[in-house]
């Protein structure tokens, strides 16, 4: 029974985590007790159990595909400020270029319409006095 | 590489490999290329072995590993850094393990520890990794984290308080226990009640 109450102390004694006055109680306990010393020595082994377990598991070699996959392939590649900083420029650069095609397209795909020409001009003429003969008319209306 | 470490920027070489996960973290908010591809890098290997020893197969513990890093990469640009990345890391494994143990009784599998490569008595260590495996299945999945977290991926008792979400006398007294149990259940496995060297 009393080594029951110290058995619970020993992980903590173990760990460094036992306040000094019982760790100096517990201390003297397991000078005279060498159950306790074996299990304080047992548990002390259980992280070299635990370690050298661990250390046959293998990995899958796909495993970082599988994750950043997983993940978004260009996101964790980090593409997607680079990206963007390129994205501005490139913009305005086919906005423009744009705009440029537009005008030019515009231009020689409109019909060509001649300048309007002037129409001829007219001799001024003096309206003729009734029962005259109007000036500038054919020959033949005059001989008539 | 001191001030790397408080600050939490990249080393002046740039160089992700010296960087701390304080600076990775930061650069992986940054969006800098690599940068968590790195931390993955590190952290590979611990977070499936975590949840292997938790979940006693290979294929659920590299799923639950995959799960971890893609929550990690979704929330690293809200992670404050109260904790250290590792810590939040294995809190984020520790919880789906054992929200997988609650829905999912899984077996052990032996296959999965496979043979080591080196000469020096590769039976034995062998043998022991499927005790130390059987063992971890017999514990109850609460005491087996506490167990995992502190033996094997090495936190403190703060760090185990903070990733468990638990007060720090309830890992204490956990941990004790956890102990205890692998103990006893050690020795009940063990042929003859032989004890762990």
């Amino acid at each position: 029974m009393k080594c029951g109450l110290y058995e619970e102390q020993l992980s903590s004694y173990l760990d460094g985590e036992l306040p000094a006055a019982r760790a100096a109680r517990l201390e003297a306990h397991l000078k005279t007790c060498p159950h306790c010393q074996a299990e304080l020595e047992a548990m002390g082994g259980i992280a070299s159990h635990l370690r050298a377990a661990s250390s046959l598991v293998e990995v899958s070699h796909d495993f970082d595909k599988r994750v950043i996959r997983a993940c978004g392939y260009w996101q964790v590649k980090g593409w997607q400020r680079p990206v963007k900083s390129y994205l501005r420029p490139l913009v305005i650069v086919a906005l423009i270029l744009l705009a440029a095609l537009t005008a030019v397209w515009t231009f020689f795909t409109q019909p060509f319409e001649p300048m309007p020409q002037p129409a001829p001009a007219r001799p001024i003429v003096a309206p003729a006095p009734p029962g005259s003969i109007a000036p500038g008319l054919p020959d033949t209306e005059q001989q008539r | 590489m001191e001030e790397a470490v408080r600050t939490g920027n990249l080393p002046v070489d740039g160089r992700l490999e010296t960087a701390n996960d304080a600076a990775l973290v930061a650069a992986c908010k940054e969006r800098v290329p690599g940068a968590f591809q790195e931390l993955l890098s590190r952290y590979r290997r611990p977070a499936v072995t975590l949840a292997y020893q938790m979940l006693g197969n290979m294929e659920d513990a590299e799923d639950i590993a995959q799960e971890a890093f893609v929550r990690v990469f979704q929330a690293i640009p809200r992670f404050r850094g109260q904790a250290a990345f590792s810590t939040w890391l294995y809190r984020i494994v520790t919880n789906l393990c054992l929200g997988r143990r609650r829905r999912t009784k899984t077996t052990v599998n032996l296959e999965s520890i496979r043979e080591p490569r080196s000469a020096e008595s590769p039976s034995r260590k062998v043998t022991e990794a499927m005790l130390t495996r059987q063992v971890l299945e017999a514990m109850s999945p609460d005491l087996r984290a506490i167990l995992l977290l502190r033996d094997q991926e090495g936190l403190s008792y703060c760090e185990i308080a903070e990733a468990l979400t638990l007060p720090l006398g309830t890992v204490r007294s956990r941990l004790s226990k956890a102990r205890i149990a692998f103990r006893r259940i050690w020795n009940q496995l063990s042929e003859g009640g032989e004890e762990p060297s």
